[in-house]
């Protein structure tokens, strides 16, 4: 991708927001905000602000989805209208929020044991409040906690994080800006039980060697998001305990 | 040792026959979030969901009344059937309080109710059912102790609803909020003892 006022992304071997290039955003993640949800959870990742919260499981609606043999998933992606810039930020399911919701309800359709909720069905919503780049992987890995923390049987914890590729440097966590104007990148959810990849999308083109150390990248990144994701949980039991 | 295991967590280097664990590559991994206790072999969830099974005691309260068939809300997903046989002498009125106990489950979020009776008065709390264990406690000293030491009549129901009549009422209903809170912490039996005694 070429753009005739691309804005410089990597000034003395920093990005353009002081990060290292396999340099997270900061990362907070709450879990269990919301009273009346089944499972919720608050997540702050730099200038994303995501609220993640599940459902169910419960009866079918409409009725002739119902599948007795095991549970559905719906999963609703949606920016606020006051989210971001202009361009998003529009109420209401879009191409693009319709798109994000199947492939993250593909996500989860893979890791929730859905053969022991039979003829249920599950909600999870995924609301953004601000967006930054990267709202997708910043949802699973909320709507992961959020799944988590409302009690229902879930092979692994889920992480999603991007990488992206600026002229010949590799990063990681791209914001939208580096989003924007990068040669490529790619959003992955990875289940980190095995480094099975649950998601991967991608926006421009990387080489086999690229791709291999990107990923490599994204398995490292991994641990530290896997970390924060479970201690939001445990602070929901140890906080008492005390 | 007792520890908090979460969700894709290995519970065992091999093929164990566990409630909420799954096995993969013949190794066990838990499948929510619970506390393992190592040594008694017990995962107990701290999140879930209710599913019913036979011969669990619920309360719930009437919905609907249609020939004979009285549907009770249990849950906001489970819905319980009260069929009259011919022979009963049991009538209830939509939201009436009633306790049961399941005979049949149907399907998963429907069920069938048998030795139904009326609960008079009192008042309704709701927890989350994954607790209702702790509330009871092992040998059910947990409820004796909390009927004991507070007066009132409680009836729990598996599915998360407990109906308290009579007697300190604010103090069950806040004892059992803090069983709900503090249900993953040893030595609660005993605490809750004693913030019973002390705010008699």
């Amino acid at each position: 991708m070429s753009h005739e006022n691309k804005p410089e992304l990597v000034i003395n071997g920093k990005r353009a927001d002081g990060r290292d290039f396999e340099e997270l955003r900061p990362l907070k993640i709450e879990a269990g905000i919301l009273k009346n949800a089944g499972g919720s959870a608050y997540l702050e990742w730099g200038n994303n602000k995501v609220l993640a919260a599940v459902y169910g499981p419960k009866e079918v609606v409409p009725k002739h989805l119902t599948d007795s043999s095991k549970a559905i998933i719906k999963c609703r992606y949606s920016m606020a209208p006051f989210s971001s810039l202009s361009e998003h930020g529009r109420s209401g399911p879009n191409r693009r929020a319709t798109e994000i919701s199947k492939v993250i309800r593909e996500v989860f359709e893979n890791v929730i044991m859905l053969n022991e909720y039979p003829g249920s069905e599950i909600d999870i919503f995924i609301e953004i409040l601000q967006g930054d780049g990267g709202t997708r992987t910043a949802g699973i890995t909320a709507a992961a906690v959020a799944l988590a923390s409302a009690g229902i049987a879930i092979r692994d914890l889920v992480y999603a994080v991007s990488a992206a590729k600026i002229g010949e440097n590799l990063v990681i966590d791209p914001n939208m800006l580096e989003d924007n104007y990068s040669d490529a990148d790619m959003p992955v959810a990875v289940s980190p039980k095995n480094n099975e990849i649950l998601l991967l999308q991608m926006d421009g083109g990387y080489t086999k060697e690229e791709l291999k150390s990107s990923f490599e990248m994204i398995f490292k990144a991994g641990k530290k998001i896997t970390d924060i994701q479970k201690e939001s949980i445990r602070k929901l039991y140890e906080s008492v305990s005390k | 040792m007792k520890k908090i295991v979460l969700p894709g967590e290995l519970i065992s280097n091999g093929i164990k026959k566990l409630d909420h664990t799954y096995i993969s590559n013949s190794n066990t991994y838990a499948a929510v979030v619970g506390m393992y206790n190592e040594e008694r072999g017990t995962l107990i969830p701290l999140e879930g969901v209710w599913l019913p099974n036979i011969g669990e005691g619920v309360v719930g309260a009437v919905t609907s009344e249609r020939n004979n068939v009285y549907r009770v809300m249990l849950t906001d997903f489970v819905e319980g059937l009260i069929i009259l046989d011919r022979y009963s002498r049991e009538y209830f009125k939509v939201g009436d309080v009633i306790r049961a106990t399941i005979s049949e489950v149907e399907r998963k979020n429907r069920v069938i109710l048998e030795r139904y009776s009326l609960l008079r008065g009192g008042i309704l709390l709701n927890i989350k059912p994954v607790k209702i264990p702790r509330v009871i406690g092992r040998g059910d000293t947990m409820i004796k102790q909390l009927t004991d030491l507070t007066g009132s009549q409680i009836v729990v129901g598996r599915n998360g609803l407990i109906w308290i009549n009579k007697g300190n009422v604010d103090l069950a209903i806040s004892a059992l909020i803090k069983i709900e809170n503090e249900a993953h912490t040893s030595g609660l039996t005993e605490r809750i003892k004693q913030m019973l005694e002390t705010n008699r």
